[in-house]
């Protein structure tokens, strides 16, 4: 599919802020806020309830918590103080001003891709766009030998030796916009991208098949960005460009509704960037050849005829297994029993990437504790799914999630009931599961009053 | 199930068929602790509301109004725990009236067709009707309501339900009539009888496994074209129990 008969698909009042963007008319200001959304800065640089680019989100590694930085302009407490070639060295080589390294929680290694113009655009926005924040975020305090900052001097060496960015000329411009977003600013390779042995990404670009080919991401299935041909018809090799742009645009497509870290991304970063943007990006994961499929992997025909064969026999409720009867009275109402749900609203379970996925964990947490779709400007509406955690035991959820996990042209591994326990435990209490007061009432307040 | 009753289910279904999705969009409670709890016994069940002698009442009263096994086709009031509904009712919002307009002037002598006009909660009617019905009972048989026999009970009922017996007679100030009381009474142990269990009734979905009741699956769609295909699930409850 070409950019040419992509782009009159895309409708969209945003076109008119591309234009605005990347225009001569339009301020670098403006620009450097652009670029900050596509960068995602705020979705670790503000807590939930803090002041924007205050820092102090803690942030889990394999390492320790490490809190985010205060990067509002703030001389004391921020970046204030940097100068233009500070800040440039944080972005990219993840050196503060005082020399120290950056812990590379810090996509450095991929806003390495950054041209000067857009690092000078960032500057000024942070610099005269930013409200400065009075407040010191927390110090990360690591164990050793995580907490010896110049180790990290070695790793770089070994891995974060990314160049600039440098278009192919021959390529299609707009494939090429998407690649500079997607490898640079969008850092999607920080989830997407499989990790080596010391935590590094194992390719910062498309020079490698191992790129955006799909990771665990704090034992949440982060699934292949890879879409072009091949593959199990799983992941977005079975999207067309328009649907990969509508998803990051709304967080809603015909095959799936984000979820999981995805929800914040799309929230704050992919839904505020224009339609020629999502468009490239779209096209780029597009020009990317797919995962190879398993030795397994089933035909299109097969799963289809599976597919047929789950309804049929969901639709008939005769001689149901534990697991078909849950489906039916837990799931059915929504996502029906073809497992496709209802487009935008409910999401299709049958070829979900989540439901298929190695590690059944964002599967169970989904039933648990349910899941908010990202309030977008195109579609601000949030209609949850309510999370089961009240109603359902974990056998049920495990029996469940197997029976999820095997239906239609799914196949996905079975679920103990000891996994589902694993991930109850860390739940948090939350307003989508929780039981019906003594009375039934589902609807009021319970919380204490403060 | 006879025919023109399938058929008419079914038309009732597509006739309703809506997608409500039933949220709760404020609190919290713990994530670990699953609903789901084995329903109480009703010997082994402290009433939260009900005095013990007011409780004996309802037990003998609800036992008449829907009879158990030996005299029905279907499981009792007792047997599916009706009485523990009313009393966790009398703890709700609704016991305490607290959605209803409550602040007067009460017009006692005000035209029926404008409701009930008496200062009474849910739960004050309780009490005092209960209190004036054993009042009669002792007046009329020299016994409790409890300590009838259940011929009696029944023409005891009966005479509320037709009220012949006079309650303002028996030292009742506002006008709350036996009629009333027992209308009640009665309206609260078909609703323990038929809603879900989460309330306390309708223990183990007994009363809908009686009827046939489907229970709240939350969608019957698939069920719009199979004609003439008898229904073959048995209810679910609100917190997931299956029948």
């Amino acid at each position: 599919m070409t950019a040419r008969f992509i782009l009159p698909l895309i409708a969209g009042s945003t076109l008119l802020m591309a234009s605005q963007a990347f225009g001569a008319d339009d301020t670098t200001l403006e620009r450097g806020a652009y670029l900050a959304r596509a960068g995602d800065c705020v979705a670790c640089h503000t807590t939930e309830d803090g002041k924007d680019f205050a820092g102090g989100l803690a942030i889990e590694s394999p390492f320790g918590t490490i809190y985010s930085t205060n990067i509002s302009p703030d001389k004391d407490h921020g970046i204030g103080n940097y100068t233009e070639a500070e800040f440039a060295a944080a972005l990219r080589d993840g050196k503060r001003a005082d020399g120290a390294n950056l812990y590379p929680a810090m996509p450095y290694p991929s806003y390495a891709k950054l041209t000067d113009d857009d690092v000078h655009a960032l500057y000024v926005y942070f610099m005269d766009g930013v409200e400065p924040v009075a407040d010191s975020a927390p110090e990360t305090d690591l164990s050793f030998p995580f907490n010896q900052r110049w180790g990290i001097t070695a790793w770089n060496w070994l891995f974060a030796d990314a160049d600039t960015f440098t278009p192919n000329t021959s390529a299609d411009p707009l494939i090429e916009r998407g690649r500079y977003l997607v490898e640079g600013l969008g850092h999607c390779g920080s989830c997407h991208t499989p990790r080596g042995f010391a935590e590094q990404e194992k390719t910062l670009d498309d020079s490698d098949d191992s790129y955006l080919s799909g990771a665990d991401l704090n034992d949440w299935w982060a699934p292949s960005l890879r879409g072009g041909d091949g593959g199990d018809g799983r992941g977005v090799e079975g999207w067309s460009a328009h649907e990969i742009a509508e998803y990051l645009k709304t967080g809603r497509n015909a095959h799936a509704t984000v979820g999981g870290e995805m929800t914040s991304v799309v929230a704050h970063s992919t839904s505020h960037l224009t339609d020629t943007d999502l468009t490239g990006i779209a096209l780029y994961l597009k020009s990317l050849s797919a995962n190879p499929a398993g030795e397994n992997a089933t035909t299109p025909d097969q799963r289809r005829t599976a597919s047929e064969k789950t309804a049929a026999h969901l639709t008939a409720a005769k001689d149901l297994s534990d697991g078909e009867r849950l489906y039916l009275d837990n799931c059915s109402a929504c996502h029906l029993n073809d497992g496709k749900g209802a487009e935008r609203v409910f999401p299709a379970i049958d070829g979900n990437s989540l439901a298929n996925a190695d590690n059944p964990t964002g599967l169970i947490h989904t039933i648990l504790a349910g899941a908010t779709p990202p309030a977008t400007p195109t579609i601000p509406a949030q209609l949850p799914m309510p999370g089961f955690g009240w109603r359902l035991s974990d056998e049920e959820v495990a029996t469940l999630a197997t029976f999820v996990r095997s239906a239609w042209g799914n196949d996905g591994g079975a679920v103990t009931a000891e996994q589902v326990g694993k991930v109850r435990d860390t739940l948090k209490p939350s307003p989508l599961n929780r039981a019906p007061d003594a009375n039934g009432r589902l609807n009021h307040d319970d919380r204490d009053p403060k | 199930m006879s025919q023109p009753d399938n058929t008419s289910r079914r038309a009732f279904l597509r006739n309703t068929f809506t997608l409500i999705p039933t949220v709760g969009l404020a609190g919290g409670v713990s994530l670990t602790a699953k609903a789901a709890e084995a329903p109480p016994n009703l010997s082994d069940y402290q009433p939260a509301f009900f005095k013990s002698d007011e409780w004996a009442f309802l037990l003998a009263a609800c036992d008449r109004l829907i009879p158990g096994e030996s005299e029905g086709k279907g499981p009792g009031a007792l047997d599916t725990n009706v009485p523990i509904f009313i009393d966790r009712q009398m703890d709700s919002p609704y016991g305490h009236a607290e959605r209803w307009y409550m602040q007067g002037p009460f017009v006692l002598d005000g035209s029926p067709d404008l409701g009930f006009q008496y200062p009474y909660t849910p739960r004050d009617v309780y009490q005092k009707g209960i209190a004036l019905t054993q009042a009669y009972c002792q007046k009329q048989y020299g016994k409790r309501f409890e300590q009838l026999d259940a011929a009696t009970r029944d023409q005891v009922l009966q005479a509320l339900e037709a009220n012949q017996v006079d309650f303002a007679a028996l030292g009742e100030t506002q006008k709350l009539e036996a009629s009333e009381f027992f209308s009640s009474l009665l309206e609260n142990t078909k609703e323990g009888y038929l809603a879900d269990p989460i309330h306390g009734g309708n223990k183990h979905m007994a009363s809908w496994k009686m009827l046939g009741f489907p229970g709240a699956r939350a969608s019957y769609r698939d069920w719009v074209d199979q004609h003439n295909v008898d229904y073959p699930l048995g209810p679910v409850s609100l917190t997931g129990e299956r029948g």
